[in-house]
């Protein structure tokens, strides 16, 4: 075969590859658009379900599963800047930074439904917590940690020495650098990788689905430690009567709805970072 | 006082680090804890062919097989289609469209694994069992497809990065001594991206074996390897699908339970080695997906 027959058969791979993951993400994104946007209207968003979800809306569902990413975000965000500073301003040992990493690695890779089953054991069991929504926040808070203290860490560190120097001569101690000069930089990194994690944690089922959920009859919850309805949870639900037409138009509205909340938390982390970048360039 | 506020910073930011630490082995150490009594009462027999808790037997292998085996087929479609995909990306598509393509993968990305479940069950499922004349359409095979398009953006992004990361000289020079396109990247360009394809895959193959949302809605859930043993067009059941459709129905404290959480255990530690073998790989580029 000559080179230019190979090239062209290369070329032709190519094309029919692309040509196929261009077709599947037309697919996707059209059937839940498609199947999504009849079954969405103003009483959808604004009733509470009824009949196990087969009717009514979603209001308690979208409320359920915000309450829980924003309580994940408010525990997450402490931890996550405490280690980002410590990596970035203490830590100087090199053996010490790969144990860090690879830790901050493994916890990004362990998968959602161990996360579950930790929780299920830790605090709803030994620590008697019960099935409630803070739990859930709690888990899913463990699960973007890695995602916010890499984000954070990296805004922070990127800030030049010169900086820090400066700021010293200027008899600033340790920690009033680390306040006074580097939190105001690293905190849109925060707030960036914050927005990602977010974005990933509302479209989770499986780390709540035994410890944080009840799929239905649950309207706003009156403390800590009881369960709440959330968006993928219901979804799942209505997933496993899919025979009956009225949950599956339900189930349609509920996953654009899902899918609109991810695409408006993963652009504001795009236009936070981009914000960022032009001011850094400065 | 200045002193002072500055230790207390110290202690906050030693402190959130050693709980940024201790979780991964919190979680490990649970875990064994839960398992140590499937072990110890089960032994061996947990290496068995039958998972029946009404008498007894918990063998895992079922599950074993079935994770495995809906990962491969997952991989099978998505390693190749993912890797010619980036090439266009990075090599082929002027670079100002790059910013588009980026954030349509993200988006693709981002859609929540149990909406692959719906599409799955309302689409693919119904696909399966019209086009292979079947009684259900809920298979292993089905469970493979979904998954290999819910893992090929993140092999797209990291190789198209991969690729895009190689400095222009090489091209430049490849194409001035008249190397076709093709030759370029086979001969130039893959060699000096495979660690990173190798990280990227890795990780995508990490990914594929913890899904649980979307496998468990289409892969029908029965315990047993299929026989014969390549026919994937009948139902199976991996590790996270009978974790996802069990254990909350489990009695914690019983072998039962215990045996459940063994096969956590055992997903948990392939899936660690898979993500530091991975980004040991993904050496020249730390970032975190996703």
């Amino acid at each position: 075969m000559n080179r230019k027959l190979k090239n062209n058969l290369f070329y032709t791979s190519v094309g029919v590859a692309v040509l196929v993951c261009a077709l599947i993400l037309f697919f996707l994104f059209g059937i839940i658009i498609w199947n999504g946007l009849p079954a969405i209207s103003l009483d959808f968003l604004t009733n509470s379900s009824s009949d196990f979800g087969a009717t009514g809306g979603i209001v308690y569902q979208i409320f359920g599963s915000i309450l829980l990413i924003v309580f994940a975000a408010l525990i997450c965000l402490p931890i996550a800047l405490g280690t980002a500073i410590y990596k970035s301003e203490y830590l100087k040992n090199e053996t010490a930074n790969k144990l860090i990493n690879t830790l901050i690695y493994s916890l990004n890779g362990i998968p959602s439904v161990i996360f579950g089953i930790f929780g299920l054991i830790f605090f709803v069991n030994l620590l008697n917590m019960g099935i409630s929504w803070f739990v859930g926040s709690i888990i899913l808070s463990m699960m973007i940690l890695p995602t916010v203290t890499l984000s954070t860490y990296q805004s922070i560190n990127s800030i030049p020495t010169v900086y820090r120097e400066s700021s010293s001569a200027l008899g600033l101690n340790k920690w009033q650098v680390i306040v006074q000069v580097l939190l105001p930089q690293g905190f849109s990194g925060a707030i960036t990788g914050l927005l990602i994690g977010v974005a990933r944690a509302i479209g989770e089922t499986a780390p709540i689905m035994f410890i944080a959920t009840a799929f239905s009859g649950v309207k706003l919850p009156s403390s800590f430690l009881e369960p709440v309805s959330t968006l993928p949870t219901h979804i799942l639900a209505l997933a496993q009567q899919a025979t009956n037409p009225a949950a599956l138009q339900n189930a349609w509205g509920s996953s654009l709805v899902l899918v609109i909340l991810v695409i408006i938390f993963s652009i504001s982390a795009l236009f936070i970072r981009l914000r960022h970048q032009t001011i850094s360039k400065r | 006082m200045l002193g002072s506020t500055s230790k207390i910073g110290k202690y906050y930011v030693y402190g959130s680090t050693l709980i940024s630490a201790f979780i991964v082995f919190l979680i490990f150490t649970i875990l064994i804890i839960s398992s140590w009594d499937a072990i110890t009462t089960v032994g061996l027999d947990l290496l068995k062919f039958q998972w029946n808790p009404a008498t007894g037997e918990f063998g895992i292998i079922p599950m074993l097989f079935g994770t495995l085996v809906v990962t491969f087929i997952a991989l099978l479609i998505a390693v190749p289609l993912g890797i010619y995909t980036a090439i266009f990306t990075s090599e082929i598509l002027p670079s100002k469209y790059r910013f588009i393509v980026k954030s349509l993968l993200e988006l693709l990305a981002g859609i929540p694994s149990i909406i692959f479940g719906l599409i799955g069950i309302a689409f693919f499922s119904i696909w399966v069992q019209n086009i292979f004349d079947l009684q259900s359409g809920r298979t292993i095979f089905t469970a493979g497809i979904l998954l290999s398009i819910m893992i090929l953006p993140t092999i797209i992004t990291l190789t198209d990065d991969a690729f895009h990361n190689i400095p222009d000289k090489y091209r430049e020079t490849a194409k001035g001594l008249g190397l076709y396109k093709f030759e370029i990247i086979k001969e130039i360009l893959l060699p000096i991206a495979k660690p990173d394809l190798k990280g990227a895959i890795l990780l995508a193959f990490g990914r594929a074996l913890g899904e649980t949302m979307a496998v468990m809605l289409v892969i029908g859930s029965i315990d047993r390897i299929p026989s014969p043993i390549y026919n994937w067009l009948s139902p199976g059941q991996t590790i996270t699908s009978k974790l996802g459709r069990e254990i909350a129905e489990t009695s914690f404290g019983s072998v039962h339970f215990s045996a459940m959480i063994f096969m956590g255990l055992l997903l948990f530690i392939i899936v660690l080695i898979l993500t530091i073998l991975s980004q040991n790989s993904l050496k020249s580029n730390r970032r975190l997906y996703e």
